[in-house]
């Protein structure tokens, strides 16, 4: 900063002096011979002086002699350079480094977003509560379809995952798709209004097909519902 | 212009944080998405089960269930695979044997997980749609060998519809 602060001042000086007086355009005549001498002087003290954070001009400098350095044509000196070089780097540390680096932080929290946005599952599983298998062997107990006071809805699924619906005084209907057996059950529900569910289900067919079953009870407000396998050919 | 020329270089070499941008919005953006992401994403590797589609069901926490996966094979699609806990790993899979064998896997397996962990309430079967109803009723029969079961719900995993 100081330098370009020197710069400026250093432009400025040179515009309101004559343009042969200008530094660097021309080549040296010698008329500045006692000016040069003059200012090796003056650096010769300010390098004796404490170096500060920022190089002001010296005061009382105002006139153009301070601006006019022994530069020559060739523009700024090598030793001018490296003078100045210095000082920047100086500099540099003397800032104080109130700031933190956000760069690792920002980086490591990319990634970390990357990696969940990639691993993330949206899919909503949720789970059906179903009664606990009691035994595999055949029942002993007969019940017969007359002797069971309550409405029923049963749904029966063969060893082809194909449906039939029945309710206890209603024959039994084939259903060949999903939609179909639903709208056979919201019947039945809706003339016995029901409130019992029973799902038998060949011990081939396929679970999907008896979480069909049981979710059309559920849509349908059946409060039991039942699962009962069996192994014999429909 | 020589001196102009002179005095621009160095400028330029001189200042190289005038372009800097105010990163500050972006990193507020970002730390948004990843909590969202960090609250929403399951570690879950089960997510390759193709759970049978339902339009209701109950929220069961993985963790307070003893889960039991039940798959087809991948290759072949016709052998069914057990798998006791969440992982699908070699270890954890449930040994080829005849049924009365791989009940009675489930049920000590079952009995173990209860009785060293009896927060857990409620057994989670987790079978794909295409594994057979027989399948399904086997892994229940093996459930219900462990006593502790008995006091505790069984479900059945399903994928809620859209």
């Amino acid at each position: 900063m100081s330098k370009k602060k020197k710069h400026k001042k250093t432009k400025s000086n040179s515009e309101d002096s004559s343009p042969d007086e200008r530094f660097g355009l021309n080549e040296p005549t010698g008329q500045f011979a006692d000016l040069d001498e003059e200012m090796k002087r003056k650096q010769e003290l300010e390098r004796q002086k404490p170096v500060s954070g920022v190089r002001r001009p010296v005061a009382g400098d105002s006139s153009s002699d301070l601006t006019f350095k022994p530069m020559g044509w060739k523009g700024i000196e090598e030793q001018d350079e490296e003078e100045f070089e210095k000082d920047v780097a100086f500099e540099k540390k003397e800032i104080p480094e109130d700031e933190l680096d956000m760069t690792p932080m920002v980086d490591v929290t990319f990634l970390l977003l990357i990696f969940f946005m990639v691993t993330a599952s949206f899919t909503l599983q949720k789970s059906l509560e179903q009664p606990p298998a009691t035994s595999d062997q055949p029942s002993t107990e007969v019940l017969e379809n007359d002797k069971i006071l309550d409405d029923y809805v049963q749904v029966t699924i063969d060893q082809t995952n194909t449906f039939y619906v029945t309710t206890r005084d209603a024959e039994e209907v084939e259903c060949p798709s999903d939609s179909e057996m639903r709208a056979r059950v919201k019947d039945a529900k809706e003339t016995t209004s029901a409130t019992r569910l029973i799902i038998v289900a060949h011990v081939d067919s396929t679970h999907a097909k008896v979480i069909t079953a049981w979710d059309t009870g559920v849509v349908n407000g059946m409060t039991e519902i039942e699962i009962q396998t069996t192994d014999e050919d429909f | 212009m020589t001196e102009e020329a002179n005095i621009e270089l160095p400028k330029r070499k001189r200042n190289p944080d005038d372009g800097e941008l105010d990163i500050t919005p972006m990193i507020d953006v970002t730390f948004l998405l990843l909590a969202f992401f960090v609250v929403v994403s399951r570690m879950d590797p089960q997510a390759a089960v193709a759970l049978p589609l339902a339009s209701y069901g109950d929220s069961v926490q993985d963790k307070e269930a003893v889960t039991l996966i039940v798959i087809l094979d991948k290759d072949t699609g016709e052998k069914v695979e057990i798998y006791k806990g969440r992982t699908m790993r070699d270890d954890t899979r449930v040994p080829v044997g005849d049924e009365e064998f791989q009940e009675e896997n489930i049920g000590e397996y079952v009995e173990n997980e209860l009785s060293s962990h009896p927060t857990k309430n409620a057994i989670l079967i987790k079978a794909e749609g295409q594994v057979k109803t027989g399948m399904v009723e086997m892994v229940k029969r093996g459930i219900a060998q462990s006593e502790l079961a008995k006091s505790r719900k069984i479900f059945v995993g399903i994928e809620e519809e859209q």
